[in-house]
């Protein structure tokens, strides 16, 4: 009985050595293969929903023009995505492209992990400037390139037009009193709710608040932190102004209720429940799609003074691997240079394109909303370039979101900030 | 040797050799590694500067590590007692002679197969103060809208809420194996000595459950203290970083800041807290078996 069975045993590990062996050749057969066809440029986007299935469109055309190059995507939820973008690209083994947030990516470049594109650019005849040029500076760092922007998404205003219509308000209102006077206007003739900004973090956290305090701050001339970042620039008469016009909203005019989360203000403006809303212009495509919905939408009114509008924007960088392949450097380039070339697909997800030579194209015009506010690419401001930013937006968030649902006094509530900030930025 | 001609020694290791290697990969790597790296600053993309006890200074003198803190520790507040009692009220429901007994036992336990995103999604969808459907209902009693997660005193105990649907039931099995651990013949003398239910509750199952509700306890405390899951999904943190629980600054620390140190030191100082209340309870708790 003992060698019956060995015997089996034997027999057991001769055919799991097998199939390990032959993984490994089939493994080995298909990279080879694979070098012979076109070349692979390997991506992570992080556009999942609406956004994702007009970004696959885009690779399928991709794909279907280019015989010569290959773009193989793999969406990762959104959540998760930074989390692996920064353990992939400490090992070294991100994909050839990545989608970067520009608001991010300049927490990323410091520490070495995207590739100066400069060199690039040129040596593949990049039309750099066909690019707008605000959100082509807010991707360069120490004079050197980093990403091409993809898009901007700017905060705008979103009004409905029955609603405006029914209160008898004929004019787009402009200044912060306009809008206060239009909001509370809609509210006395209609029982709507005046202005959906969101102002409390529930599922989504409420940046909202800090976006309008930037813009505003930009709008009076002066920006969140000092030209250097080395500290905060906003406990001021101007910073005192933003934060009064925020606050009064809620607690003076009573345009916007409070305790308001970002699902409440959307799905009040796109119920036709609200007459101004202040978003990014992502919300634009679940706006159309309501059928019964009249709306415009328009750069963000220049309340406190400039036009001035907080936007983010999505970059396209390459990571640096551990050996470079130039064959794959050129088709990452020519790749990158398409996707921005092609904003006008890109468009119907409701961003702004980044070149000039999409907003001349008959297919972006075509598009509703999109030209309306496509100018606000130009007085769009990115936000600090510092290694802090992304704990002080969050405080900001925080501190904004309670200052408006306490009605806390403005100084008081300026000069904590101040501290905070201050702090954080020094342990950086 | 259990069966003739076997080697258990070397079998018994053969055996346990895959899980042990990812546990030692997996686990006690990651536990030695981070209480080396919390004496760092490190922001993971690049090499790190050694910088003592920094970390651990820098936490006792940040008030959001305090203030998150106290926010796991009312969550565990809010959690513990409630889930204790629920489970052992489903248990006694499932373990006794109900008609609803059977039925009952997959509906209180189904909940807990979920993940926390489905179970966190649903809830704040069900818990959104201007469209989710508790308020609907609310409204149509008459009442007025409740900022389930957008009132600062309300939000925790939203998240409680969902917490209790969700995991009740794990407490229900624990304490369900516990109850039915009593020997019949107890209940059968009971009987005939005419006790009646809360008499028989109170005096017999209660007392012989108790190394079960220890162990339950011990397992509910621990767990509760690593909430993170369910508060980020529903409220982010929010309002106003309300809700914020420890790990949620952990993780913000470590994977959004860059602070791969501090979030270390952080989550040591979290470790100690949760060991030093675990050892706590296990010799309180186990002294009263004895």
């Amino acid at each position: 009985m003992r060698t019956h069975n060995r015997k089996r045993a034997f027999i057991a590990i001769a055919l799991i050595g097998l199939v390990m062996l032959s993984t490994l050749w089939a493994a080995g057969t298909q990279e080879q293969t694979k070098q012979e066809g076109p070349i692979e440029v390997t991506f992570w986007s992080l556009f999942t929903g609406g956004d994702g299935e007009f970004f696959d469109a885009m690779i399928d055309e991709f794909n279907r023009t280019h015989t010569d190059i290959v773009a193989k995507t793999d969406t990762v939820k959104f959540d998760n995505y930074y989390t692996k973008l920064t353990t992939a690209l400490s090992a070294k083994n991100a994909p050839d492209v990545v989608v970067v947030h520009q608001s991010n990516l300049l927490g990323y470049v410091p520490r070495g992990v995207f590739l100066p594109l400069d060199d690039l650019l040129a040596k593949n005849n990049a039309p750099l400037d066909d690019f707008v040029a605000a959100p082509l500076e807010a991707v360069k760092y120490d004079g050197k390139t980093y990403a091409l922007p993809l898009d901007v998404h700017a905060l705008i205003m979103y009004y409905n037009t029955d609603l405006f219509a029914q209160a008898g308000i004929t004019k787009v209102p402009q200044t912060y009193a306009e809008v206060i006077a239009a909001a509370q206007a809609v509210q006395a003739k209609t029982g709507a709710m005046g202005l959906a900004v969101d102002n409390t973090t529930a599922t989504y956290k409420a940046y909202t608040l800090t976006r309008l305090f930037m813009s505003m701050l930009e709008q009076q001339g002066t920006s969140l932190l000092s030209a250097d970042n080395t500290k905060a620039n906003f406990n001021n008469a101007a910073g005192e102004q933003a934060l009064k016009a925020l606050i009064d909203m809620v607690q003076l005019y009573k345009t916007t209720p409070a305790g308001l989360d970002y699902d409440g203000a959307v799905n009040a403006f796109r119920m036709g429940k609200a007459a101004i809303h202040f978003n990014g212009v992502w919300a634009t495509g679940s706006f159309e799609k309501q059928a019964d919905l009249n709306f415009k939408a328009v750069g963000l009114p220049p309340m406190l003074g400039k036009p001035a509008a907080w936007s983010g924007s999505h970059t396209l960088a390459i990571p640096v691997q551990r050996t470079q392949d130039p064959a794959k450097l050129d088709a990452a380039i020519t790749f990158i240079l398409w996707m921005t070339e092609h904003g006008d697909m890109w468009a119907k997800a409701g961003h702004i394109p980044t070149r000039n030579s999409v907003y001349e194209k008959e297919s972006f015009t075509s598009l509703p909303h999109r030209k309306d506010y496509a100018d606000a690419a130009s007085f769009a401001f990115a936000p600090p370039a510092t290694p802090a930013w992304e704990e002080v937006y969050s405080t900001t968030s925080d501190m904004l979101e309670y200052a408006v649902a306490n009605n806390q006094n403005v100084k008081t509530a300026l000069q904590a900030m101040e501290t905070k900030i201050n702090s954080i930025i020094a342990s950086y | 040797m259990a069966i003739p001609g076997n080697k258990d020694t070397r079998d018994g290791i053969i055996f346990a050799l895959p899980f042990l290697l990812v546990y030692l990969v997996f686990m006690v790597f990651p536990l030695g590694f981070g209480l080396f790296i919390s004496f760092f600053n490190w922001d993971i993309l690049s090499s790190g500067a050694f910088v003592g006890w920094a970390n651990y200074r820098r936490l006792f003198q940040d008030e959001l590590f305090f203030s998150s803190l106290w926010h796991t520790v009312e969550f565990v507040l809010i959690t513990t007692p409630v889930l204790m009692v629920l489970g052992f009220s489903m248990a006694l429901l499932v373990t006794g002679n109900s008609p609803l007994r059977k039925v009952s036992e997959h509906v209180f336990f189904i909940p807990y197969i979920l993940s926390m995103t489905v179970v966190g999604t649903l809830w704040a969808w069900l818990m959104q103060r201007d469209y989710g459907l508790l308020n609907q209902i609310v409204r149509q009693l008459g009442g007025e809208s409740v900022g389930w997660l957008t009132n600062p005193k309300q939000a925790m105990w939203s998240v409680g809420i969902a917490t209790y649907w969700w995991t009740a039931g794990f407490n229900m099995i624990l304490f369900s194996a516990g109850i039915k651990q009593i020997s019949k013949e107890i209940y059968e003398s009971s009987q005939i000595d005419g006790a009646n239910f809360l008499q028989t509750l109170f005096r017999i199952t209660i007392p012989l459950v108790k190394p079960t509700a220890a162990l339950c306890l011990i397992l509910q405390v621990i767990a509760s203290f690593n909430v993170f899951g369910q508060v980020y999904v529903m409220t982010g943190g929010g309002p106003h970083g309300r809700t914020r629980v420890l790990t949620q600054y952990i993780y913000e620390a470590g994977f959004r800041y860059f602070k791969m140190g501090y979030s270390a030191a952080m989550a040591y100082i979290l470790f100690l807290i949760i060991l030093v209340i675990s050892v706590i309870q296990y010799v309180a708790l186990g002294k009263e078996r004895s």
